[in-house]
């Protein structure tokens, strides 16, 4: 690949006689061959950024308000027509990623905050670690492998849940868990510690000096974690499509059920619906949208 | 809440006596407090392992364990040779890791190939992209597959446009139902894994030692191998590992342009247990794919701490 850095300085001639007037005019056209090389290879990166990454994100919005698109380039028509014909399964579905996505979050945050407030200023060893390793430990697992798990232990008594959307919450908020704590203890840093030896050596309880100063300085941390939490539950399907009960269904489920029976438009309209509460949610409750990459490795 | 150092709880009752021959002079009521606030402290690392961890995490995962080992009379390995024997999904492992290695492969070659040029080409709006790359992250991976049939479908736009291009009878490509739409898919979901830590080590990067090297007459490949490569290494490495991780477990990609030419590992499982209703087979898949997420998870977490 063309690394182009600083360019190597050239030694400009301050006067140039007759024979430097060459050399100088290759000089010149090697620095112009160089930046167009330069323009041309951005341009490409763009060019395919874009066509990797941007157009696929398009096609959702474009296809869910076409008429027609099949065997042509460009979408046939405009119409909302797949948004008036959505039905009350439908309705039902994004009404229930709402819900289990708030749940989710909620609980995915709160849990993390314990855990995080756990550990903190605790050196990673002991049982310190092994919870630190078992509350990041979602994060390396296959969704479908976590769910088949949740679905055999709570499928039958003494814990029957295989009835309930209450399963679906528990096996995401298990999901979601290793972004919540890692959002909290990211933001758990020294200053705050003094911060409450401070106001704890100044006589302040427990329970004060978290409600009054810790969580105040965290607040951020929380605003971020519970947006990453709802993004995440609104769009986790494979372990939801493990454990889901019967008569419940969340928008991945259905959308993934029209595109297998080739419904690809009414699906392009319930995936945007999706991605704009996804959005929505993050712009509300983020007030700035967090840098989710760095959040989820 | 105090900083409890972790052989404390390990083992209270030494670190009791402990710290009351440190606080001999202390009133009574002050050890007293210590004593409370450790027991205290143990007491909610105790709950979280019970209460949180518990249900979400261990039981489930030892659940799974026991149903794959679990015969009618003790200890058996008949779900995982059920499992394997299947003719459906006879060769699943291989072409899992084919999957896995061609994908993930390609997404890292491309997302440091990227990277690199966002970092040390910059142009108008790369910032804007780079900012769209984090956000992308948060695009349901099924939706990334189910925009791709609208694009290189039989009758998606991209085959359509080249087939009016160049006056072809039929469209030019069918491939998206197979491995080659399942590796387009992952090589596109999951290339930004690798540029965001791909650019935060390059960031990293002192600027004047690449114009050291370039001004004592480092080639532009020798700078990017001897200079960049080695310091930006850790962070590419976790990068790359962490995309082979995701791909390994990714799901919707593969059930909605995989579920029917193509069985890789999660669809076997997923399909045992919810069309064939079969949870000890399905568990011992489970188990298999279990290890290897987890050794692949054990690397990443190492290299992340050293890095």
């Amino acid at each position: 690949m063309d690394m182009q850095l600083a360019p190597v300085p050239q030694k400009p001639s301050p006067q140039p006689s007759e024979p430097a007037l060459g050399a100088a005019a290759r000089v010149a056209r090697q620095r112009r061959m160089r930046r167009f090389s330069g323009f041309a290879i951005a341009f490409a990166t763009g060019l395919v950024c874009c066509w990797l990454f941007v157009l696929p994100v398009m096609v959702v919005g474009l296809s869910s308000v076409a008429e027609h698109w099949s065997g042509t380039i460009l979408p046939t028509g405009v119409s909302l027509r797949w948004f008036e014909r959505l039905g009350s399964d439908d309705w039902d579905a994004v009404a229930a990623s709402l819900e289990v996505g708030f749940g989710v979050a909620l609980s995915g945050t709160l849990l993390g905050l314990w855990i995080a407030l756990s550990l903190e200023g605790r050196d990673r060893r002991g049982v310190g670690a092994l919870i630190d390793t078992l509350a990041m430990m979602p994060n390396g697992l296959p969704s479908v492998v976590l769910g088949l798990a949740v679905l055999i232990a709570y499928h039958k008594r003494p814990l029957d849940l295989s009835g309930s959307a209450a399963i679906v919450v528990l096996v995401q908020v298990a999901l979601v868990l290793p972004f919540c704590y890692r959002c909290c203890a990211a933001a758990l840093r020294p200053e705050l510690t003094i911060l409450r030896e401070a106001a704890a050596s100044l006589g302040a309880a427990p329970a004060r000096v978290l409600v009054r100063v810790v969580l105040p300085q965290l607040m951020p941390a929380l605003r971020a974690s519970m947006a990453l939490g709802f993004a995440l539950s609104l769009g986790e399907l494979g372990a939801t499509l493990t454990v889901y009960p019967p008569g419940f269904a969340t928008v991945p489920i259905v959308v993934v059920g029209e595109v297998e029976r080739g419904y690809y438009l009414p699906a392009s309209a319930l995936a945007l619906i999706l991605l704009a509460c996804s959005l929505l949610a993050l712009c509300l409750i983020a007030a700035r949208i967090p840098k989710l990459g760095a959040l989820k490795a | 809440m105090h900083k409890a150092p972790a052989q404390e709880l390990l083992s209270p009752a030494t670190t009791g006596a402990h710290a009351a021959a440190h606080t001999i002079s202390l009133s009574p009521a002050v050890v007293a407090r210590k004593r409370r606030r450790a027991l205290l402290t143990s007491l909610n690392l105790a709950a979280i392992l019970i209460v949180v961890l518990g249900p979400l995490i261990i039981y489930p995962l030892l659940r799974l364990l026991w149903l794959s080992v679990d015969g009618a009379h003790g200890l058996s390995l008949q779900a995982y040779q059920t499992f394997f024997s299947d003719p459906e999904t006879r060769g699943v492992l291989g072409t899992t890791l084919m999957i896995l290695g061609a994908s993930a492969g390609a997404a890292s070659i491309l997302g440091v190939t990227l990277a690199a040029l966002l970092f040390f080409k910059p142009f108008p709006g790369a910032r804007l992209l780079t900012r769209f790359l984090e956000l992308f992250v948060a695009f349901p991976s099924f939706l990334v597959a189910f925009t791709l049939i609208f694009l290189y479908g039989s009758q998606g736009s991209i085959g359509i446009a080249l087939q009016q291009l160049f006056g072809l009878e039929a469209p030019p490509f069918n491939f998206l139902f197979g491995p080659g739409g399942v590796i387009l898919a992952e090589v596109i979901f999951y290339t930004p894994f690798v540029v965001r830590p791909t650019l935060a080590s390059f960031a990293t990067l002192d600027m004047r030692l690449l114009e050291a090297a370039r001004s004592l007459g480092a080639g532009l490949s020798m700078v990017a191998l001897r200079v960049v490569l080695p310091i930006a290494w850790p962070g590419i490495a976790a990068g790359v590992i962490l995309c082979f991780l995701m791909t390994l477990n990714e799901f919707g990609i593969l059930l909605v342009l995989g579920s029917a030419h193509l069985v890789t590992l999660p669809v076997a499982i997923y399909s045992s247990a919810t069309v064939d209703l079969d949870l000890p087979t399905a568990a011992a898949g489970a188990v298999v794919m279990l290890c290897m997420s987890l050794a692949l998870y054990a690397v990443y977490r190492r290299l992340n701490r050293r890095g």
